[in-house]
């Protein structure tokens, strides 16, 4: 499914953080391409920025210099109305430790975007309801994050990346708190997901990540490791 | 715009069926003793001065009063001129008195006190007095050698002049020192209580008996005119100017300067009790919902990860500090109108100026709700805004 287009383009891009007087770059120029359909997993030790570099991906920080080009545009420096909009439209983001509102059930959870899309309610409860049982949890909709399985509760924040049915969903060490067996479902769904057209960028531990990615970047140091990038 | 506020209305409702139901009843609660407070206080001192007002106008001045030309000691003419004034419309009533200063006296015991004299049919149409009788009866047009005493000069009714009352009963003879220097012997016909002090420490005889004291007829000292309305006197004033009237005309409200520092100072106590119970209620739904942002900070991060706006994160704080607000609101007006103002109807306060209740008028009531809900916008607002101003980062994976 892999296409030559790219779907995000990173320019030399650098985030800085400052710890008091200490400045540590966490991500030092790197530039890559993410082509569109891309299974792709980030990887690197700890530190290495491969969380930053997702966290910027996802618009949830700004650069200290450089660009992401997404489908064209550079969106590192939009206002913070289009980033929300853009995380709502065009990104599907999964957290390591899933990140669902508690107060909400599951199909809460995952139709949120697509209430906040504005679409009507028949609209975002069916769409709710089908990436549930994409997702294979349709029968815990009504549940609330507490009373679901790890496993469970990382389905159902997957369902909610997909809710409005983003091109690129943005994975942060999705199976980290996951037992083998569940880890292994979570990543077979990623690959039917990318066989299906979306983009998936995964931050992962995983040693053995190469049978289910179509490619790997691997970071250390803030930098890519290979120098150029992408790598199959 | 409409889909934001769905959504914000969402996500508050969620939030607050999460949330502790008794913490939020027990909050309600404090909102509605925080209006109740604002409501009663206000109403409270516009009990009071209305009060006050209410017993200037009905028990000493009435409406208009009507005084004698500048250098003249009396109107003249008394008859004519009182015709006159009856003829305008809207004129309910008019008593010219002569108002003088005597001294009363009764075995060892003496004090000086006003003395007017009424003809007490006309008098009727303009005070309340005859309504306030505590013993004895009122006086006739035709009394002679009849006084009747407010319970201040009477004493033995617990006065707040007890210690300068004459200690007198209905029956008793009391002698009366005129200012003239004319003497005479008063029989003690009625003692009347009109809740007002400065009423209570008259005198009144009949026109006839004081005109035979100062030797005069067809004069007064002042002419009290009672109109249909309150608060229109400006109107009649103008309306007798017009018609040559050339004494001095002045409203009640010129010889209410007592009345007037009371509500000027109840006015100002109001207003700083109210703007302490608006503080009381800002800093409380502000804590409540910082509180909240504090401990949902990463709830706020995540919404703000999967593209939620954060006008609309802002927008469902607001909600729930105004869903607060608004219970308290109804929970206050329930307490207000089915407890409070009932039991101040059967209980009136009372004051040296009179029996006070609450005076609750529904544009202060409006003006405390609209207060409070402002407060309630502002102090949701800003805790929510600070919470939206952390970096997603930092408010999900931050210390």
């Amino acid at each position: 499914m892999t296409g030559d287009e790219k779907i995000i383009e990173i320019k030399n891009l650098s985030r800085i953080y400052a710890m008091g007087e200490v400045k540590v770059r966490a991500l030092n120029n790197v530039t890559l391409d993410i082509k569109r359909g891309e299974f792709a997993a980030i990887m690197g030790k700890s530190g290495s920025g491969k969380s930053t570099l997702l966290h910027q991906l996802g618009l949830l920080d700004a650069p200290t210099s450089g660009e992401i080009v997404f489908g064209g545009k550079n969106i590192s420096d939009i206002s913070e109305s289009e980033k929300a909009r853009f995380r709502l439209l065009k990104f599907g983001y999964v957290f390591q430790e899933y990140a669902l509102l508690p107060e909400l059930t599951a199909l809460e959870n995952v139709y949120l975007p697509a209430m906040a899309l504005g679409r009507k309610k028949e609209e975002y409860l069916k769409a709710g309801t089908q990436v549930l049982e994409q997702v294979g949890i349709s029968e815990q909709a009504d549940k609330l994050p507490a009373l679901l399985s790890g496993g469970q509760q990382q389905r159902a924040a997957i369902a909610r990346a997909l809710a409005n049915d983003p091109p690129l969903l943005l994975a942060d060490e999705p199976t980290g708190n996951l037992d083998s067996h569940t880890s292994e479902a979570i990543l077979q769904l990623f690959k039917s997901l990318a066989a299906s057209g979306k983009t998936i960028v995964m931050v992962t531990h995983e040693r053995d990540i190469t049978t289910w990615v179509s490619s790997v970047v691997k970071l250390a140091d803030g930098k890519v490791a290979n120098g150029s990038g992408l790598y199959d | 715009m409409f889909n934001n506020v769905k959504l914000s209305l969402f996500l508050a409702s969620k939030s607050m069926m999460k949330g502790s139901k008794s913490t939020q009843l027990l909050i309600i609660f404090i909102m509605s003793l925080i209006f109740v407070n604002l409501v009663f206080i206000g109403s409270i001192f516009l009990g009071v001065t209305e009060a006050t007002n209410n017993q200037v106008i009905n028990s000493l001045y009435s409406n208009v009063v009507i005084e004698p030309k500048k250098d003249e000691k009396y109107i003249s003419d008394v008859y004519s001129l009182e015709q006159k004034i009856k003829g305008v419309p809207g004129v309910v009533g008019i008593s010219s008195q002569y108002v003088t200063g005597a001294t009363l006296s009764y075995k060892d015991k003496h004090g000086t006190w006003t003395v007017r004299s009424i003809d007490p049919d006309d008098e009727m149409k303009v005070t309340t007095n005859h309504n306030y009788l505590i013993a004895g009866k009122y006086l006739s047009k035709l009394d002679k050698n009849e006084i009747l005493l407010g319970k201040e000069i009477a004493g033995g009714y617990g006065g707040d002049l007890e210690y300068s009352s004459l200690g007198v009963k209905v029956g008793d003879s009391v002698d009366v020192l005129f200012d003239n220097g004319v003497k005479k012997s008063f029989r003690v016909k009625g003692i009347f209580d009109a809740n007002f002090i400065q009423t209570n420490t008259m005198a009144y005889i009949s026109q006839k008996e004081m005109e035979s004291v100062v030797g005069l007829e067809d004069k007064a000292s002042q002419m009290l005119v009672k109109t249909r309305d309150n608060g229109n006197e400006d109107r009649y004033i103008k309306q007798f100017l017009e018609m040559g009237i050339k004494e001095e005309i002045k409203p009640w409200t010129v010889y209410a300067g007592m009345v007037k520092n009371i509500t000027n100072s109840f006015d100002m106590i109001a207003m700083m009790i109210s703007a302490i119970g608006l503080f009381v209620a800002v800093i409380t739904i502000f804590i409540i919902v910082y509180t909240s942002t504090i401990s949902k900070r990463r709830q706020i991060g995540i919404l703000r990860a999967v593209g939620i706006e954060e006008s609309i994160i802002i927008q469902s704080y607001i909600f729930q500090a105004m869903f607060i607000v608004i219970c308290g609101i109804f929970i206050g007006l329930i307490i207000i109108f089915f407890a409070i103002k009932p039991w101040f109807i059967e209980h009136p306060l009372k004051f040296p100026i009179g029996l006070a209740s609450l005076l609750i008028l529904p544009e202060r009531v409006s003006m405390n709700a609209i207060s409070l809900i402002i407060a309630a916008l502002a102090a949701g607002f800003i805790p929510s805004w600070m919470a939206v101003r952390k970096t997603i980062i930092d408010a999900i994976w931050g210390e």
